[in-house]
Protein backbone atom coordinates (compact mmCIF):
# COMPACT_ATOMS: atom_id res chain seq x y z
CA UNK A 1 0.00 0.00 0.00
CA UNK A 2 1.34 3.62 -1.33
CA UNK A 3 2.08 5.80 1.84
CA UNK A 4 -1.12 7.70 3.33
CA UNK A 5 -0.44 11.37 4.44
CA UNK A 6 -2.11 11.92 7.65
CA UNK A 7 -2.72 15.57 8.07
CA UNK A 8 -5.05 16.99 11.55
CA UNK A 9 -6.78 20.53 12.04
CA UNK A 10 -7.13 21.33 15.28
CA UNK A 11 -10.09 23.41 16.28
CA UNK A 12 -12.83 24.63 18.71
CA UNK A 13 -16.13 23.14 18.94
CA UNK A 14 -19.09 24.90 17.85
CA UNK A 15 -17.49 28.52 17.51
CA UNK A 16 -15.15 27.33 14.81
CA UNK A 17 -16.37 23.73 14.07
CA UNK A 18 -17.04 25.16 10.65
CA UNK A 19 -13.95 26.56 9.97
CA UNK A 20 -12.40 23.34 10.82
CA UNK A 21 -14.44 21.16 8.80
CA UNK A 22 -14.13 23.40 5.80
CA UNK A 23 -9.90 23.30 5.66
CA UNK A 24 -10.35 19.16 5.93
CA UNK A 25 -13.31 19.04 3.13
CA UNK A 26 -11.34 22.15 0.24
CA UNK A 27 -7.96 20.51 1.10
CA UNK A 28 -9.15 16.57 0.71
CA UNK A 29 -11.00 18.18 -2.32
CA UNK A 30 -8.14 19.95 -4.11
CA UNK A 31 -6.45 16.84 -3.45
CA UNK A 32 -8.97 14.71 -5.55
CA UNK A 33 -8.71 17.64 -8.30
CA UNK A 34 -5.10 16.28 -8.67
CA UNK A 35 -6.13 12.39 -8.99
CA UNK A 36 -5.29 11.88 -4.96
CA UNK A 37 -7.55 9.83 -2.97
CA UNK A 38 -8.27 11.51 -0.20
CA UNK A 39 -10.39 10.83 3.19
CA UNK A 40 -11.49 13.61 4.95
CA UNK A 41 -13.33 12.89 8.54
CA UNK A 42 -14.45 14.79 11.86
CA UNK A 43 -16.57 15.04 14.58
CA UNK A 44 -15.16 11.71 16.10
CA UNK A 45 -13.72 11.29 19.67
CA UNK A 46 -14.00 15.11 20.67
CA UNK A 47 -16.94 16.96 21.39
CA UNK A 48 -17.81 18.95 18.55
CA UNK A 49 -21.07 20.53 20.13
CA UNK A 50 -19.46 22.23 23.23
CA UNK A 51 -18.18 25.68 23.06
CA UNK A 52 -14.59 26.40 23.01
CA UNK A 53 -13.47 22.48 23.55
CA UNK A 54 -10.82 21.60 20.97
CA UNK A 55 -12.23 19.37 18.46
CA UNK A 56 -9.68 17.28 15.08
CA UNK A 57 -10.78 16.87 12.14
CA UNK A 58 -8.65 14.45 9.89
CA UNK A 59 -7.49 14.12 6.15
CA UNK A 60 -5.99 11.53 4.62
CA UNK A 61 -3.79 11.51 1.26
CA UNK A 62 -2.42 8.54 -0.61
CA UNK A 63 -1.49 7.31 -4.42
CA UNK A 64 -3.12 4.91 -4.37
CA UNK A 65 -6.94 3.57 -2.31
CA UNK A 66 -7.09 3.97 1.03
CA UNK A 67 -8.00 0.75 2.39
CA UNK A 68 -8.51 1.69 6.35
CA UNK A 69 -11.72 3.25 6.27
CA UNK A 70 -13.05 2.29 9.71
CA UNK A 71 -10.38 4.13 11.81
CA UNK A 72 -11.19 7.78 11.94
CA UNK A 73 -7.78 8.97 14.18
CA UNK A 74 -4.67 10.25 12.83
CA UNK A 75 -2.16 8.65 15.25
CA UNK A 76 1.15 9.73 12.95
CA UNK A 77 0.19 13.07 11.69
CA UNK A 78 2.93 14.53 9.24
CA UNK A 79 0.80 18.18 8.96
CA UNK A 80 -1.09 20.27 11.92
CA UNK A 81 -3.07 22.54 11.56
CA UNK A 82 -3.71 25.02 14.72
CA UNK A 83 -7.35 27.31 13.63
CA UNK A 84 -6.96 29.05 17.03
CA UNK A 85 -3.72 29.32 18.50
CA UNK A 86 -4.31 29.17 21.98
CA UNK A 87 -4.73 25.32 21.58
CA UNK A 88 -1.22 24.99 21.79
CA UNK A 89 -0.79 25.81 25.20
CA UNK A 90 -3.14 23.40 26.05
CA UNK A 91 -2.77 20.32 24.56
CA UNK A 92 -0.10 17.95 22.46
CA UNK A 93 -0.88 18.99 19.13
CA UNK A 94 2.64 16.93 18.12
CA UNK A 95 1.15 13.79 19.40
CA UNK A 96 2.48 11.06 17.33
CA UNK A 97 4.12 13.33 14.96
CA UNK A 98 7.58 11.77 13.29
CA UNK A 99 10.90 14.03 13.66
CA UNK A 100 10.68 16.39 10.65
CA UNK A 101 6.56 17.47 10.91
CA UNK A 102 4.58 20.77 10.22
CA UNK A 103 2.52 22.78 11.90
CA UNK A 104 0.55 25.80 10.28
CA UNK A 105 -0.93 28.17 12.61
CA UNK A 106 -3.73 30.97 12.58
CA UNK A 107 -2.08 33.95 14.96
CA UNK A 108 -0.75 37.18 14.71
CA UNK A 109 2.03 35.84 17.23
CA UNK A 110 5.85 35.79 16.11
CA UNK A 111 7.11 32.15 15.40
CA UNK A 112 9.45 32.27 18.27
CA UNK A 113 6.76 33.08 20.44
CA UNK A 114 4.35 30.18 19.53
CA UNK A 115 7.62 27.85 19.60
CA UNK A 116 8.32 28.60 23.16
CA UNK A 117 4.73 27.48 23.99
CA UNK A 118 5.58 23.64 22.98
CA UNK A 119 7.77 21.78 24.36
CA UNK A 120 7.91 18.68 21.98
CA UNK A 121 8.51 21.59 18.92
CA UNK A 122 12.46 19.60 18.19
CA UNK A 123 10.22 17.12 16.55
CA UNK A 124 9.38 20.14 14.06
CA UNK A 125 10.88 20.48 10.46
CA UNK A 126 8.96 23.21 9.22
CA UNK A 127 6.58 26.24 11.41
CA UNK A 128 4.46 28.56 9.94
CA UNK A 129 2.09 30.97 10.94
CA UNK A 130 -0.93 32.77 8.91
CA UNK A 131 -3.06 35.79 10.68
CA UNK A 132 -5.93 34.53 9.12
CA UNK A 133 -8.49 36.14 11.26
CA UNK A 134 -6.69 39.47 9.89
CA UNK A 135 -7.28 38.60 6.67
CA UNK A 136 -10.54 37.72 7.17
CA UNK A 137 -11.70 40.30 9.65
CA UNK A 138 -14.05 39.43 12.22
CA UNK A 139 -15.16 35.72 12.63
CA UNK A 140 -18.79 35.01 12.42
CA UNK A 141 -19.84 32.25 14.04
CA UNK A 142 -22.10 30.04 11.76
CA UNK A 143 -23.40 26.54 12.28
CA UNK A 144 -24.08 25.92 8.22
CA UNK A 145 -23.30 23.01 7.76
CA UNK A 146 -22.94 21.35 11.11
CA UNK A 147 -24.20 17.71 11.62
CA UNK A 148 -25.40 16.94 7.67
CA UNK A 149 -27.16 20.19 7.46
CA UNK A 150 -26.87 22.44 4.27
CA UNK A 151 -24.41 24.88 4.02
CA UNK A 152 -25.70 28.07 2.86
CA UNK A 153 -22.80 30.05 3.82
CA UNK A 154 -20.27 28.46 1.09
CA UNK A 155 -17.45 26.26 1.81
CA UNK A 156 -14.42 28.69 2.80
CA UNK A 157 -16.28 31.44 4.00
CA UNK A 158 -13.91 32.47 6.97
CA UNK A 159 -10.48 31.69 8.25
CA UNK A 160 -10.83 28.84 6.34
CA UNK A 161 -9.57 30.19 2.83
CA UNK A 162 -6.78 31.78 4.35
CA UNK A 163 -5.62 28.62 6.05
CA UNK A 164 -5.99 26.17 3.22
CA UNK A 165 -4.03 28.72 0.83
CA UNK A 166 -1.41 28.55 3.85
CA UNK A 167 -1.93 25.18 3.84
CA UNK A 168 -0.94 24.71 -0.03
CA UNK A 169 2.00 27.04 -0.04
CA UNK A 170 3.74 25.58 3.04
CA UNK A 171 2.96 21.72 2.25
CA UNK A 172 3.10 21.93 -1.40
CA UNK A 173 0.51 18.70 -0.92
CA UNK A 174 -2.46 20.92 -2.88
CA UNK A 175 -1.89 24.05 -5.90
CA UNK A 176 -3.43 27.12 -5.40
CA UNK A 177 -5.56 26.96 -9.11
CA UNK A 178 -7.72 24.18 -7.37
CA UNK A 179 -7.85 25.60 -4.12
CA UNK A 180 -9.42 28.72 -6.40
CA UNK A 181 -11.82 26.71 -8.24
CA UNK A 182 -13.31 25.39 -4.67
CA UNK A 183 -13.19 28.25 -1.91
CA UNK A 184 -15.77 30.77 -1.25
CA UNK A 185 -13.14 33.64 -0.40
CA UNK A 186 -10.98 33.24 -3.34
CA UNK A 187 -8.78 36.74 -2.73
CA UNK A 188 -8.42 35.83 1.40
CA UNK A 189 -7.29 32.06 -0.05
CA UNK A 190 -4.91 34.20 -1.94
CA UNK A 191 -3.64 36.31 0.53
CA UNK A 192 -3.38 33.66 2.97
CA UNK A 193 -1.00 31.90 0.32
CA UNK A 194 1.38 34.96 -0.06
CA UNK A 195 1.22 35.94 3.65
CA UNK A 196 1.88 32.93 5.47
CA UNK A 197 5.39 33.04 7.20
CA UNK A 198 7.58 29.68 7.16
CA UNK A 199 10.65 28.70 9.23
CA UNK A 200 12.59 25.62 8.60
CA UNK A 201 13.91 24.03 11.79
CA UNK A 202 17.12 22.28 12.06
CA UNK B 1 -6.19 2.67 44.28
CA UNK B 2 -7.84 3.62 47.10
CA UNK B 3 -9.42 7.44 46.83
CA UNK B 4 -10.60 9.33 50.01
CA UNK B 5 -13.86 10.81 48.96
CA UNK B 6 -15.05 13.95 51.02
CA UNK B 7 -17.99 12.36 53.05
CA UNK B 8 -18.11 8.75 51.97
CA UNK B 9 -14.66 7.98 53.42
CA UNK B 10 -12.48 5.55 51.29
CA UNK B 11 -13.12 3.44 48.35
CA UNK B 12 -10.92 1.01 46.48
CA UNK B 13 -10.75 0.89 42.86
CA UNK B 14 -8.27 -1.78 41.58
CA UNK B 15 -5.84 -0.18 39.17
CA UNK B 16 -7.64 -2.58 36.48
CA UNK B 17 -10.91 -1.06 36.32
CA UNK B 18 -9.95 2.25 37.06
CA UNK B 19 -11.57 3.59 33.89
CA UNK B 20 -11.11 6.96 32.18
CA UNK B 21 -13.79 9.75 31.46
CA UNK B 22 -16.81 9.22 29.94
CA UNK B 23 -17.26 5.97 31.47
CA UNK B 24 -17.49 6.95 35.23
CA UNK B 25 -16.31 9.41 37.35
CA UNK B 26 -15.43 9.31 40.84
CA UNK B 27 -17.86 11.67 41.93
CA UNK B 28 -18.80 13.59 44.08
CA UNK B 29 -15.14 15.38 44.43
CA UNK B 30 -14.56 18.77 45.51
CA UNK B 31 -12.46 19.02 41.58
CA UNK B 32 -12.50 16.39 39.33
CA UNK B 33 -8.82 16.20 38.27
CA UNK B 34 -10.12 14.20 34.75
CA UNK B 35 -12.15 17.13 33.53
CA UNK B 36 -9.75 19.98 33.47
CA UNK B 37 -11.21 22.52 31.29
CA UNK B 38 -8.79 25.11 31.26
CA UNK B 39 -7.53 24.46 27.73
CA UNK B 40 -10.82 25.07 26.38
CA UNK B 41 -9.95 29.29 27.19
CA UNK B 42 -9.15 31.73 24.60
CA UNK B 43 -8.93 34.72 27.19
CA UNK B 44 -8.55 34.30 31.09
CA UNK B 45 -10.32 36.49 33.66
CA UNK B 46 -7.74 38.97 35.09
CA UNK B 47 -8.92 40.57 38.35
CA UNK B 48 -8.68 43.91 39.72
CA UNK B 49 -8.17 44.18 43.48
CA UNK B 50 -8.90 47.53 43.98
CA UNK B 51 -12.25 47.50 41.70
CA UNK B 52 -13.22 44.33 43.46
CA UNK B 53 -15.50 45.16 46.30
CA UNK B 54 -16.23 41.67 46.98
CA UNK B 55 -19.79 41.32 46.14
CA UNK B 56 -19.25 37.90 45.18
CA UNK B 57 -21.57 38.13 41.68
CA UNK B 58 -18.65 36.22 40.05
CA UNK B 59 -18.77 33.47 42.69
CA UNK B 60 -22.92 33.22 41.61
CA UNK B 61 -22.55 33.22 38.35
CA UNK B 62 -19.70 31.23 37.07
CA UNK B 63 -20.87 27.66 35.65
CA UNK B 64 -18.12 25.90 36.75
CA UNK B 65 -17.34 27.36 40.49
CA UNK B 66 -14.01 29.21 39.69
CA UNK B 67 -14.48 32.12 41.88
CA UNK B 68 -13.76 31.52 45.40
CA UNK B 69 -13.73 33.88 48.44
CA UNK B 70 -10.83 33.46 51.10
CA UNK B 71 -12.31 34.89 53.70
CA UNK B 72 -8.61 35.08 55.51
CA UNK B 73 -7.56 37.11 52.99
CA UNK B 74 -10.39 39.17 52.02
CA UNK B 75 -10.05 38.30 48.20
CA UNK B 76 -11.70 36.41 45.32
CA UNK B 77 -9.40 33.35 44.47
CA UNK B 78 -9.64 32.13 40.56
CA UNK B 79 -9.65 28.38 40.20
CA UNK B 80 -7.31 28.34 37.17
CA UNK B 81 -7.38 24.66 35.96
CA UNK B 82 -11.62 24.79 35.60
CA UNK B 83 -11.91 28.42 34.06
CA UNK B 84 -13.43 27.77 30.75
CA UNK B 85 -13.06 31.39 29.83
CA UNK B 86 -16.28 31.57 28.70
CA UNK B 87 -16.48 35.29 29.77
CA UNK B 88 -19.57 35.09 32.33
CA UNK B 89 -18.14 36.61 35.08
CA UNK B 90 -16.60 39.13 32.96
CA UNK B 91 -20.05 40.29 31.75
CA UNK B 92 -21.84 39.82 35.08
CA UNK B 93 -19.23 42.04 37.52
CA UNK B 94 -21.23 45.32 38.46
CA UNK B 95 -17.46 46.73 39.20
CA UNK B 96 -15.73 46.35 36.22
CA UNK B 97 -13.40 44.74 37.59
CA UNK B 98 -12.95 41.49 35.62
CA UNK B 99 -11.04 41.77 32.42
CA UNK B 100 -10.43 39.60 29.61
CA UNK B 101 -6.89 39.14 29.12
CA UNK B 102 -5.73 36.56 25.58
CA UNK B 103 -4.53 33.49 27.42
CA UNK B 104 -1.13 33.51 25.10
CA UNK B 105 -0.16 36.75 27.21
CA UNK B 106 0.63 34.21 29.88
CA UNK B 107 3.48 31.68 30.01
CA UNK B 108 1.81 28.99 31.89
CA UNK B 109 -1.44 28.58 33.76
CA UNK B 110 -3.31 26.12 31.69
CA UNK B 111 -3.14 22.24 32.35
CA UNK B 112 -1.69 20.47 28.78
CA UNK B 113 -3.68 17.86 28.21
CA UNK B 114 -2.08 15.10 26.53
CA UNK B 115 -5.38 14.46 24.62
CA UNK B 116 -8.51 16.49 24.71
CA UNK B 117 -10.00 14.53 27.74
S1 LIG C 1 -18.20 40.20 40.66
FE1 LIG C 1 -16.49 41.64 40.41
S2 LIG C 1 -16.61 43.00 42.18
FE2 LIG C 1 -17.90 41.24 42.66
S3 LIG C 1 -16.52 39.85 43.78
FE3 LIG C 1 -16.41 39.27 41.63
S4 LIG C 1 -14.66 40.41 40.79
FE4 LIG C 1 -15.21 41.35 42.75
S1 LIG D 1 -14.60 32.91 32.51
FE1 LIG D 1 -16.39 31.58 32.87
S2 LIG D 1 -15.50 29.71 33.76
FE2 LIG D 1 -13.93 31.29 33.94
S3 LIG D 1 -14.22 32.16 35.97
FE3 LIG D 1 -15.42 33.44 34.54
S4 LIG D 1 -17.50 32.58 34.55
FE4 LIG D 1 -16.10 31.05 35.48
Amino acid sequence: MAKVHEITVWARGVIMDKEGRDVINIFAQAAQMEGKFAQAFDNYEDLPDRVLVTVRKYVRLSDEEIEHKYVYTNDKPEVVVITEATIVKGIDILRGMEKGGTLIINTNRSIDDMLKLIPNANLLGTVATVDADAITGVRTVDFSGSEGGVDTSGIGKGIASPMTGAIAKVTGMIKKENLAKIVSDVSGMERGYNEVKIKKLG
Amino acid sequence: MAKELPGYGTIDVPKDRVVPFGAVTPAPVCQQDLFQTSNWRIVRPVKDDEKCTRCLICYLSCPDACWVYKEEEDVMEWVNNFCKGCQICIQECPSGALTAVPELDFPDGVARLDKPF
